[in-house]
């Protein structure tokens, strides 16, 4: 039934001249693209004094500051989540012993929800003074499963007549990791990637606004950047500031699928096997 | 052209009563399965799909161990694969060579090394293509190189020609033939195609029920065309053995 609904989705497609997105950076843009057209509305709705239009309380020079500090937390926990996915990925999949134990544990742990420890992650950081390694440590934590997964299904993918000619060619271990089985994953790695830095910022929200999670916390327990922006601001009534530091960010957001995320999509079609 | 191919009567590959189990199936693969291969010969095997044919080649690969028996073979082999399997993000220079760098040459050695062989399998000037931008007879063409070049003393063939076109086939069926001559190689095929192991081959083993059937031996003439009245008798015989 649900085939046949397909069907006729498609041959509608068709018959509109509207063609479906088909790849992953298609379906990306073609969901995207709506929403920075709601915003844009929206923000005209507000300048054109439908609403009434609060002053703004920060510099523009603060917003971008916070951005950059948000986004160097994401790339740090970022750069930790590779670092460990990839070894974790490849002892996954090294044998089906191997699979059978740490499939199902990794399952558990990437169902558990991360902001559930988040008080925990807190306490811990803050006893060593470092409140930003609970923020680093909670994007991690959300970026890590997506990558781990994602190298899983690439590595369980790779053709056995590929593991066949790397035996017989004596490419071996170290070798073989390197040569065959690491680029092997990239297109995997990409897309892994891109869904983890949504999880990250989906996260950002939370892991920067520290003063919830600590009894009697107050907002200078928050951590500086985007995220803590965006809810102080609300919580403040600053809608000039929560206007200008979502479009920020969805700038932010944008640039980096379109100069970064596409360009890597499109790369990693390379690496394909046919 | 006689059958030009001048045999060392040594055997270079022994199976004696070799058996494969696979586990945990426990599902029989070979069964008590004895031949030799000698010093530049070229044998085919052919027979029905998932008979044991390939394990045979897997065994020689040293892709899989044999359950009982005992096999006899040289270290240096190679092997081209149904598919190519090319890796895709190396190029045709790259991926001739990765055999010889996996021996421990160094890139650049391994890339002049492997030059002799793209020309000869009639690749040159596609050196920098990607896999993706050659055609599935120029990848199959690779595949050969990449085996030539480590120089085995056996170069071991699973159906390199069942994906292709039938003009592409044939093309190839005169590139491996050349190779043969110019080189030397003991050559294993595995063939599900009567006509083109009669075509090809100094000896088909025909392999049945996980073990081997029947050994025909093909004394025609080389080149050997489809057309004429012994090979279509050769291939008569063998498909009436095939089909039993």
């Amino acid at each position: 039934m649900a085939m046949d609904n397909r069907k006729h989705i498609n041959h509608a497609g068709r018959h509109f001249g509207y063609s479906y997105p088909k790849s992953l950076s298609q379906r990306l843009h073609a969901a995207f693209t709506p929403f920075m057209v709601i915003v844009a509305i929206f923000v005209l709705l507000r300048i054109s004094s439908i609403f009434p239009f609060v002053s703004l309380a920060t510099s523009p020079t603060t917003i971008a500051f916070a951005l950059l500090a948000t986004f160097v937390r994401l790339l740090i926990a970022y750069a930790f989540a590779i670092v460990i996915s990839i070894p974790l990925a490849l002892l996954v999949t090294r044998s089906p012993i191997m699979e059978r134990i740490l499939l199902p544990v990794f399952d558990i742990a990437q169902s558990v929800p991360v902001l559930a420890f988040f008080p925990l992650i807190i306490v811990f950081f803050i006893h060593f003074g470092f409140s930003d390694g609970a923020a680093i440590f909670v994007i991690f934590l959300s970026m890590l499963w997506n990558i781990v997964f994602s190298l899983v299904g690439g590595l369980n993918v790779v053709p056995s007549d590929i593991k066949a000619a790397a035996h017989v060619f004596g490419i071996k271990g170290g070798s073989y990791v390197r040569s065959v089985l690491i680029p092997a994953i990239v297109p995997y790695l990409v897309t892994g990637s891109l869904l983890a830095w949504a999880q990250g910022w989906n996260i950002i929200i939370v892991a920067e606004v520290l003063h919830t999670y600590i009894p009697g916390g107050a907002v200078q327990n928050d951590l500086f950047g985007i995220g803590s922006m965006l809810v102080n601001a609300t919580a403040n009534g600053q809608n000039g500031v929560f206007i200008i530091a979502m479009l920020a960010m969805i700038l932010l957001i944008a640039f980096l699928n379109f100069f970064i995320w596409q360009k890597l999509l499109r790369y990693a079609e390379r690496y394909k096997f046919e | 052209m006689p059958n030009d191919i001048n045999l060392n009567n040594m055997p270079l590959i022994q199976f004696a009563g070799v058996s494969k189990i696979f586990e945990p199936e426990h599902e029989t693969a070979l069964r008590d399965v004895s031949f030799e291969v000698s010093d530049g010969e070229f044998l085919c095997f052919i027979g029905p799909s998932g008979e044991g044919k390939s394990t045979i080649l897997q065994l020689i690969a040293g892709l899989e161990e044999k359950t009982s028996g005992a096999i006899t073979k040289p270290e240096n082999v190679s092997m081209v694969f149904q598919s190519g399997a090319l890796l895709p993000w190396l190029t045709v220079l790259e991926n001739v060579a990765i055999g010889l760098t996996a021996k421990g040459l160094s890139e650049a050695k391994a890339r002049a090394g492997s030059l002799p062989y793209i020309e000869m399998i009639g690749l040159k000037n596609f050196e920098m293509k990607y896999p993706r931008e050659l055609s599935g007879g120029q990848r199959q063409r690779v595949g050969i190189a990449r085996a030539l070049a480590v120089n085995p003393d056996v170069l071991l063939l699973d159906e390199p020609f069942s994906a292709l076109d039938p003009k592409t086939t044939e093309e190839l069926h005169r590139d491996i033939m050349q190779v043969w001559r110019d080189t030397r190689k003991t050559i294993v095929m595995v063939s599900h195609l009567i006509e083109e192991a009669v075509s090809l081959a100094d000896r088909i083993i025909l392999v049945k029920n996980h073990t081997i059937q029947k050994e025909f031996t093909i004394a025609l003439p080389r080149p050997r065309r489809e057309n004429e009245a012994q090979f279509s008798h050769e291939v008569l015989q063998i498909r009436r053995e095939f089909f039993k």
